[in-house]
């Protein structure tokens, strides 16, 4: 009959504190895999966030289309910006095809030059950038081929380095005028660009009669109407840019939903990998425990020959050894889960917040769902063994072992 | 409530290891009354290690009937022998048997704790116990740092702090000088004038001597039972 569960909690402790290296040499296993389990998924689980995180200022509407560059004559694949615009008309899904990239020109706004990318933009922007001053491109003025250009964070900060609100005046570039509608802020930091090398954006419509004319493109952004078909859209036009080129050259695309999904599918990879390595340090670290659980039923069976005389029953006995199994595994993986929290938050905080900016959050419930997991699994398959045994010990046997 | 600690009725008691059957007990009968102080005795290989571990309830006759303080235990479980061990039957081990890492107290208060007992409780009962023994001022001690008799003081108030029916002693100066045997028979002797049933397994003919009846056992069967009138009394020994 186990009346009170809480002192053999006490009589557990003072064994195991009894042999402290021994103790500690026992669990140091468990807390290396617990650790290391949780401070790579901690890991992951920034990058992923990190990654997520800047992707989430792109927009689910747009992709780019561009040549793949391993051909031949990369060259040979440049596009003409008529045969995208055809697309429009082709493929029912498509909204807008616009050309993508800029153009470098000399830009005069008051009294400062500077050599920035013009760049064209439709009034769904790729990226989702806040803006600080005015107002973003509208259809009208893309239907309008309107002279009139938003200013990207760079581009404002080189053109009005004094700062102010720019909505208004006007920039010149060469012998054009364009009247400033919009400043966007500083865009996120990020391990992907989401600032396309524009620094002036003005609508595709007069980009394309201004300054592209008939020069050949290199790669196209297209808008859809339903995100969720973008894919089959995609490989539409990849099939149509080959036709156009007789097969002869290859394109590759670039959404947002299929980048994320391919980082994605890397972090599933390792978080796979880092579960199988955890598997194996849990079933290393529990042989480990057993065996030490197992010595210590053999240097205790005269001791545990007189507990069965004095009374205690088998069930008592086998709770003693159990519960100082669990007190091990526990206190293993506690360990393992501080050491495994500091370490992924440390990594998370020096490396991660400085490469992406963005602040990944720890995943305090899963970290403790794995360590508490690890410790009952590593006691229930790992500590009933010895205790099993020790409850087994016929006390006139027990009593007689030297 | 029976007159009888214990009835020992036509027990046997045979070991079969493989193809070898050893007949341990071949029919073996007394009655050990309430008060009483039994010396068991007999060479080694005559069964008395057998009996003892009978008594004990560590063990189950292979025929015969054992009746412990009114309760016949030869049909009970493994868990409800504990619970008599628990309850009845006090042990003292001729290697002292107590738990190196922690003290007198803790030692003495371990049957206690398996009754489910308040650890306030245990160690108050334990203190008592102890200072019945007269080790009141040890109960902080490990046994490391006790003398052997010391040592069987405390396994002597363990086996007494369930406040049991039977007290046994299994070769209980076994280890000790003979200075310190005549302090433990003392002791013995003491706690049977208080009223304590004492059963004690010896081979030494000079601890038997101290208790009011002797029963020797040789081959598995009762050769001789009988009772001193000339108990030394333990102060005259010392």
């Amino acid at each position: 009959m186990l009346t009170q569960i809480g002192p053999f909690f006490s009589e557990a402790f003072a064994v195991l504190l009894g042999n402290k290296t021994r103790s500690l040499l026992t669990v140091l296993g468990l807390i290396i895999g617990v650790a290391a389990v949780i401070s790579i998924q901690i890991l992951g689980k920034g990058m992923s966030g990190a990654v997520t995180g800047v992707l989430g200022t792109l927009n689910d509407r747009s992709f780019f289309v561009f040549p793949n560059s391993r051909q031949a004559d990369v060259f040979k694949a440049a596009i003409k910006y008529t045969d995208i615009a055809k697309t429009t008309s082709l493929f029912p899904n498509i909204v807008a095809a616009l050309p993508a990239g800029g153009v470098q020109r000399l830009m005069t706004a008051g009294h400062h030059h500077a050599r920035l990318s013009l760049t064209s933009e439709s009034d769904i922007a790729f990226a989702t950038v806040p803006l600080i001053y005015g107002r973003n491109l509208s259809a009208d003025d893309i239907g309008r081929s309107a002279h009139v250009c938003v200013l990207a964070n760079n581009g404002y900060k080189r053109l009005f380095p004094d700062g102010g609100d720019p909505v208004g005046t006007s920039v010149r570039v060469s012998e054009r005028r364009f009247i400033v509608i919009g400043v966007q802020g500083a865009p996120t930091a990020g391990i992907v660009p989401t600032n396309f090398g524009g620094d002036v954006l003005i609508p595709y419509t007069t980009f394309v009669a201004e300054f592209l004319r008939t020069r050949p493109l290199f790669a196209a952004k297209f808008l859809v109407r339903d995100p969720s078909e973008i894919g089959a859209t995609e490989v539409a036009v990849i099939k149509y840019l080959k036709s156009i080129k007789n097969g002869r050259s290859e394109y590759q695309t670039f959404d947002r939903r299929s980048f994320s999904s391919s980082i994605d599918g890397i972090f599933t990879a390792l978080t796979l990998v880092v579960s199988l390595i955890g598997a194996v340090s849990l079933v290393v670290a529990g042989i480990g425990i057993m065996n030490i659980m197992l010595v210590s039923v053999t240097e205790r069976t005269r001791e545990i020959g007189v507990r069965k005389a004095i009374g205690a029953t088998s069930g008592q006995v086998l709770a003693q050894f159990f519960i100082e199994a669990l007190l091990l595994s526990g206190v293993g993986c506690g360990i393992g889960l501080v050491l495994g929290l500091a370490i992924g938050a440390a990594v998370d905080r020096f490396a991660l917040v400085a490469i992406s900016g963005v602040v990944p959050e720890i995943p305090w419930v899963q970290s403790v769902v794995i360590a508490v997991g690890f410790a009952t699994i590593v006691t229930l398959v790992f500590g009933t063994y010895p205790a099993y045994r020790a409850a087994r010990l016929d006390p006139i046997e027990a009593l007689r072992y030297e | 409530m029976s007159e009888n600690a214990i009835v020992i009725d036509d027990v046997t008691k045979i070991y079969s290891t493989g193809a070898l059957e050893v007949q341990a007990l071949r029919g073996v009968s007394f009655t050990i009354e309430r008060g009483d102080y039994v010396a068991i005795m007999g060479p080694s290989g005559s069964g008395k290690s057998t009996l003892m571990n009978l008594i004990g309830c560590l063990d189950r006759p292979t025929t015969g009937r054992y009746t412990l303080d009114g309760i016949d235990v030869g049909t009970l479980d493994d868990n409800a022998l504990a619970a008599i061990r628990l309850k009845k039957l006090g042990f003292v081990f001729q290697g002292f048997n107590l738990l190196s890492r922690t003290n007198a107290i803790k030692n003495v208060a371990l049957p206690l704790f398996y009754a489910g007992i308040s650890q306030r409780e245990r160690e108050k009962t334990a203190l008592a116990m102890l200072g019945e023994v007269g080790l009141g001022d040890r109960g902080t001690h490990k046994p490391n740092e006790l003398s052997g008799g010391q040592q069987q003081r405390v396994a002597i108030a363990r086996a007494l702090v369930n406040d049991p029916a039977v007290l046994l002693a299994d070769e209980p100066t076994g280890n000790l000088d003979s200075t310190t045997s005549v302090e433990i028979m003392a002791l013995f002797r003491h706690l049977n004038e208080s009223g304590r049933t004492i059963i004690m397994v010896t081979h030494d003919p000079e601890t038997a001597r101290y208790a009011k009846r002797t029963i020797r056992v040789r081959d598995g069967l009762v050769v001789s039972d009988e009772r001193s009138d000339t108990v030394p009394s333990a102060l005259e020994v010392t």
